[in-house]
């Protein structure tokens, strides 16, 4: 991708929205209670509070690309992420989780929210197959609606971000 | 009756055959298919009654699936259980031949309501 900036951009007068203008952050909790719900339990809740996630932690994402294209992101702790996977497998647990148990079932989670997200976007989108490991870079800050929650008391983040740089001459909040 | 239902997430593959069961259809043979061409295959192989299939799958598509299936003259009943619920997503599957698409997360009720019908 060019990132020089030519003035081409501002000349043709190109604009694209950023997510904030698309989606807000009561509708990403909308999106991920539903999927909680369903998913990984009749009484399993999202408390909106923000909580710091340290230590070893997992990213899971998918992306959608179209008039508005980016990542919808989950990122927790591994344990976390582990709990996640033993709620949605319920008897079929294993006693031990191989990691392709915990990619499967959080990369699963991260499929129906941003499946979710790209139906209340603007269309038509193409959603990506999920992949789990390190969170993508947020590219451009003014673009990303996210969302911090506490699942059993664990911290969990929603980030529905850009995947394309700044326009120039575009604010930066 | 025999069900195929086709998802590359063998939890979700997991979670689908639950909430069959709990929405009461519990005496019905089940079999799995982890991609597309999978299910392509096992439409053949298996002769299922019924196809639940995902939508975005490596190697082929749910609807790239119907569509090889429709074209190869199988005219056996396909519904979506995908993450992907747009009208525009439904119109798609629609006109490919799919008589119903449920939208993930589902619940027991949503199987009731697409599949009472289908499934005897």
């Amino acid at each position: 991708m060019n990132d020089v900036d030519t003035g081409e951009r501002r000349r043709s007068g190109e604009t694209r929205p950023v997510i904030t203008e698309l989606i807000d952050e009561a509708t990403v909790q909308s999106i991920a209670e539903d999927a909680w719900t369903a998913l990984v339990g009749e009484d399993e809740i999202l408390l909106p509070i923000p909580g710091e996630l340290t230590g070893d932690i997992v990213s899971s994402w998918v992306d959608v690309v179209g008039p508005w294209t980016g990542t919808v992101v989950l990122t927790t702790g591994r344990e976390t992420a582990a709990g996640l996977t033993r709620a949605l497998l319920g008897d079929h647990a294993p006693d031990e989780l191989e990691d392709e148990d915990i990619a499967d079932a959080f990369g699963e989670i991260a499929n129906v929210v941003g499946g979710n997200v790209k139906a209340a976007l603007p269309g038509p989108s193409a959603l990506s197959l999920p992949d789990v490991g390190d969170a993508p870079a947020v590219r451009n800050p003014a673009d990303v609606c996210r969302l911090d929650v506490l699942w059993r008391g664990e911290p969990l983040s929603i980030s529905v971000q850009g995947a394309l740089p700044a326009l120039p001459g575009a604010p930066q909040n | 009756m025999k069900i195929l239902v086709a998802d590359d997430s063998r939890v979700m593959r997991q979670i689908v055959i639950r909430t069959l069961r709990q929405a009461g259809y519990d005496d019905h043979d089940i079999v799995e298919a982890e991609d597309g061409a999978d299910a392509l295959a096992k439409v053949t192989s298996e002769k299922p009654d019924l196809v639940l299939s995902d939508w975005n799958m490596p190697n082929m598509t749910g609807i790239e699936c119907l569509q090889a299936m429709r074209a190869s003259g199988s005219a056996v009943p396909f519904g979506f259980v995908t993450s992907e619920g747009s009208p525009e997503m439904r119109e798609k599957a629609a006109n490919a031949g799919a008589l119903f698409l449920i939208a993930k997360p589902f619940t027991a009720d949503t199987f009731n309501e697409h599949l009472d019908g289908v499934i005897a």
